[in-house]
């Protein structure tokens, strides 16, 4: 006995009469909304910071799966005569079975456990309800010889209901069980209900596409293929969870055998006819090929540890090569049964679906063996992308035909007669030559690994035994961390920050840097395969200590009081230090230089102690040419021992540079031989503390044949630290190189509260001398450039045909030298530190530039 | 500031603007309703004068332009023949070069397809040319993020 089969249901010539018809049709617009959604997760989960897990999840979860259960439940009704249900529960049963995959989905995304958990959950739900009533239908109704498709499709959703419950598990975090729960989801699922689906479909769906008939040989394969194939997935199930290699291998080889006898079944007499039936051939092909891959390799390896080592090669294999090539495949011979009335339309529509079909099998085929071989980058993401293009250019074509239908209830013109052939050769042609070209061009920037400064620290982390080692890392505070991740274990992994970056999924012995970058707060990272985080693929880094160039926290131990307020008032009576720099006179330069204790404004509105030089932090400007004589008495009134230190003269240190003790005096004489702008500071021990708390100053000394200017202004640049002197938070700060913020001429943002002035057309030199105790100094000027840069005694640049300029004269702590400037237009030109971190602490003033004069 | 360069840079820029946008033009714009409303026989011969003249275009201005505007601005930009193999600006440049070749070769294949009075293959040709294009694009938007 033989028989054509008549793929309409009993009642498809009212389709579009009857709401089951619409909602057949608009289930068939949600399967390629998310293939739609698949191919642009494919392409873009990369960009959207997504684990590849979603495409995949998309296509399979979502795509593949409304496809199954729609056809599945058509097929059943259609061949085996038994009444479907109704419309509104159809719609029902799809549109609740499509919040749980979305919820599933959005869980896993977002990491969170219970939508996940949930998501999972429901799908068992429905894929039981779905079982239990094709069971009913079997029992209750005389089937004929179509039987088996119920037969099938039960097993099917078995499968599935138990795949979705290893799948919510492993959302929910499985521990040590991780890999054998993994291994059996991905099988379960994957040749469980897409697989055993399928090959129920293709034993009907196959003749159609051959135009041949099927006979009674067909049927009794079926029959036969179904238990070997049962009972090789629960023996590969079976074998993974109890990792036991030979049951699962030999499961592998009985479900290879059950694939077997439905291909030798349906081996046709002559070559394929029309691009479906090559789809199909090609996909099961595939098939075939994933698992005698997976049993080989498993019985190669011998262990079932292997297991995620393999599933990473086969898993490409099914999910371009047999999965999405097998739904377009039925789709394309599908859809114009569905969509069209009459031969007429369904040849239409099947001629629109066809388009380009031989280089989009071709492209699509060779894509697999790109995806899954494990070559180098970049060709498993030409493959992906390759793959990603075939199906793209389907879902398009196959949205112009069902949409109009899912909308207006019918195809608009578009005779196809019309339609220019070549059109979807070219665009598929086109965008596989853009595809290669691109990944040509960003190729071979393997050697970008961003380079580390020097105060970086790597750290190794290896990723093993789904646990990150080590799971905390303790760094002082501003630490810039790179961490070197490599995978030890089959099982890919990556490692993600909770900032975002992380690094590219990593196979057995791969490696990769994440520049965690200045870490200033406890951070956490983690695995973000789906599942990883939950088995407890977690990382903390933790800091230790204060913040490096940061203000220091409030509150956070140390004895320094509340933080800076940059923009505090100054406290009343407040006078800003005079920055102006007269111009040398004379040629013996007197003068006495008094050591005391006072309260100075450190930071606008904040008023500490400090030991000073005439009663300010910087001390007096000292200038003078080359060859000038200085003759400089220095008298300690202050409680502690006290010395000084010109850098401007050359001299043995012994005698002049000696502490002399509260009371006492001491007269330091020295010659200027060179020119330059120069510290000078206290010399007793430990100097840190005696610079940290004011006692530095500058003393100018002109190169030869300096040119006049209109303005000349001294800054004296500083670090700030809160804190009585000497007391043990502001020692320990100092110690640590921890400041509170930092100064021009001794208070933080003085001259952001009292600005410097010059005109439009003015010539301006800024002296700049670096007191530390620590930090560099670069000095800026916003909006402006300088022409003339002279650093340590060298004239760095002078103005010249060459038009050269400069943005930063850069000091080290006791360096010092001048730049000129002429203000461009008028305006407010903030001049910093360009240490942004010193700028934005304090380094930091303005200059007000009125008109020209 | 405009000087020699902005002309140089502007003449290539300009000659990429009605290349691509001269095909979108006609593929988009011009060739619907022209199959819609014209016969058989008219729309081959509208085709094949506009395919001709934009042919013409091609040899005599664009190509041109934009390979002596494209070699002195790589000269600018101190590429060197080995400098083309460096990943970065120069690997995006060969890749532009290479592409901008594939794109002439289909473009010249639409040409031999037509006049064999074969449809298909001229359209196929034609689409890969123009989606080629766009991939130049592309690539030329990075080399001047680059």
């Amino acid at each position: 006995m033989t028989q054509f089969v008549d793929l309409a249901a009993p009642s498809a010539t009212g389709r579009r009469a009857g709401t089951r018809g619409s909602v057949f049709v608009w289930a068939n617009v949600v399967v390629l909304g998310w293939l739609a959604v698949a191919v642009g997760l494919l392409a873009g989960h990369d960009l959207l910071g997504l684990p590849a897990w979603v495409a995949l999840h998309a296509l399979l979860l979502g795509a593949v799966t409304n496809a199954i259960v729609i056809w599945s439940e058509h097929f059943v009704v259609a061949l085996c005569r038994v009444p479907g249900p109704s419309p509104r529960r159809l719609a029902l049963g799809l549109s609740v079975l499509n919040v749980f995959v979305v919820t599933a989905l959005v869980g896993v995304v977002a990491d969170v456990v219970v939508l996940s958990g949930a998501g999972g959950a429901g799908v068992t739900v429905i894929a039981t309800i779905h079982t239990v009533h094709l069971l009913r239908t079997k029992r209750a109704a005389v089937l004929g010889r179509f039987g088996y498709l119920i037969g099938f499709y039960a097993a099917a959703s078995a499968a599935l209901a138990g795949g979705a419950v290893l799948g919510a598990g492993l959302a929910a975090g499985a521990g040590h069980w991780y890999v054998r729960l993994w291994a059996a989801h991905v099988h379960l699922t994957l040749l469980g209900w897409v697989g055993l689906s399928v090959l129920g479909t293709l034993f009907t769906l196959w003749p159609t596409t051959t135009g041949t008939r099927i006979t009674e040989r067909t049927v009794t394969a079926a029959r036969r293929a179904l238990p070997t194939l049962g009972a090789g997935l629960i023996l590969v199930t079976g074998g993974v969870l109890a990792a036991q290699v030979w049951v699962t291998a030999a499961g592998l080889l009985c479900y290879a055998a059950g694939t077997a006898i439905a291909i030798v079944a349906l081996l046709p007499t002559d070559t394929p006819r029309g691009p479906a039936a090559w789809m199909l051939a090609a996909s099961t092909a595939w098939l075939g090929v994933a698992v005698l891959l997976d049993a080989g390799r498993l019985i190669v390896a011998g262990s079932i540890d292997a297991l995620p080592d393999i599933v990473t090669t086969i898993m490409p294999v099914l999910a371009a090569g047999f999965t999405a090539q097998v739904l377009v495949g039925a789709l394309t011979q599908l859809l114009p049964v569905v969509l069209g009335r009459g031969p007429a339309e369904h040849k239409a529509i099947a001629a629109v679906l066809e388009r380009g079909a031989v280089p989009r099998i071709v492209a699509a085929n060779v894509a697999v063996p790109l995806v899954a071989l494990g070559l180098p980058r970049p060709v498993p993401e030409i493959g992906w992308a390759v793959a990603a293009i075939c199906l793209a250019s389907f879902v398009t074509l196959a949205l112009r035909v069902a949409l109009p239908v899912a909308l207006r209830g019918g195809l608009t013109g578009q005779p196809a007669g019309e339609h220019s052939r070549g059109t979807t050769t070219g665009v598929l042609v086109g965008l596989i030559v853009v595809v290669l070209t691109v990944s040509f061009a960003t190729g071979g920037r393997d050697g970008t690994e961003s380079s580390t400064s020097g105060d970086a620290r790597t750290i190794e982390v290896v990723l093993t035994g789904m646990r990150v080692q080590p799971d905390t890392v303790e760094v002082p505070a501003g630490t810039r961390l790179v961490l070197r991740v490599t995978n030890q274990e089959a099982m890919p992994h990556d490692l993600r920050l909770d900032s975002g970056e992380r690094t590219p999924r990593l196979s057995r012995g791969e490696t990769a840097l994440l520049d965690v970058g200045p870490v200033h707060a406890d951070r956490q990272a983690w695995c973000a395969v789906a599942g990883h985080r939950a088995a407890g693929m977690t990382m903390a880094i933790r800091v230790h200590g204060g913040h490096q160039h940061t203000p220091e926290d409030p509150g956070n131990g140390r004895e320094s009081g509340p933080g800076l307020n940059l923009a505090a008032d100054p406290a009343p009576g407040w006078t800003p230090r005079d920055a102006t720099l007269p111009p040398a006179t004379g040629t013996l330069h007197k003068a006495d230089l008094r050591v005391t204790e006072r309260e100075v404004e450190v930071a606008p509105g904040r008023r500490e102690r400090r030991w000073v030089f005439n009663g300010s932090a910087p001390g007096p400007a000292l200038r003078g040419r080359v060859g000038d004589q200085f003759e400089i008495t220095l008298i300690n009134e202050a409680e502690l021992g006290h010395g000084i230190d010109f850098h401007a003269g050359a001299l043995a240190p012994d005698q002049p540079m000696r502490t002399i003790a509260p009371g006492e005096r001491l007269v330091y004489r020295f010659t200027a031989t060179r020119a330059g702008a120069w510290l000078y500071h206290c010399s007793t021990m430990p100097m840190s503390q005696h610079i940290a708390n004011g006692m530095y100053g500058a003393v100018i000394i002109d190169p030869p044949g300096l040119p006049a200017v209109d303005r000349e202004y001294l800054l004296v640049s500083s670090q700030l630290y809160l804190g009585e002197p000497g007391s043990d938070g502001q020692v320990s700060k100092i110690g640590d190189g921890e400041p509170d913020g930092w100064t021009f001429n001794g208070m933080a943002a003085q001259y952001d509260h009292a600005p410097l002035t010059a005109h439009g057309n003015e010539r301006v030199r800024i002296w700049v001398v670096n007191a530390g105790p620590g930090d560099t100094t670069a000095f800026h000027v916003v909006g402006a450039q300088f022409d003339t840069v002279y650093r340590e005694g060298a004239w760095l640049l002078r103005p010249t045909e060459t038009a050269g300029g400069a943005q930063v004269l850069d000091l080290a702590p006791a360096q010092g030298g001048f730049v000129e400037l002429t203000f461009p237009e008028p305006g407010h030109y903030p001049f910093v530190d360009h240490d942004m971190r010193h700028a934005e602490n304090g380094a930091h003033g303005t200059f007000t530039v009125t008109a020209p004069q | 500031m405009i000087d020699i360069w902005t002309l140089v840079r502007f003449l290539h820029v300009l000659g990429a603007v009605v290349w691509v946008g001269g095909q979108l033009t006609i593929t988009v714009v011009l060739l619907p309703p022209v199959r819609r409303i014209l016969a058989v026989a008219d729309r081959a011969e509208l085709l094949r004068a506009v395919g001709k003249r934009f042919a013409i275009v091609t040899a005599a201005l664009f190509l041109p332009i934009q390979v002596s505007t494209g070699i002195l601005l790589a000269g600018r930009h101190g590429v060197t023949w080995a400098a083309l193999l460096h990943p970065g600006y120069g690997r995006t440049l060969a890749a532009k070069l290479l592409l901008f070749t594939v794109v002439m070769i289909a473009a010249i294949l639409h040409g031999i397809a037509q006049a064999g009075n074969r449809p298909a293959a001229a359209r196929t040709a034609a689409i890969t040319a123009l989606i080629g294009s766009i991939g130049v694009v592309l690539l030329a938007t990075s080399l001047v993020e680059a």
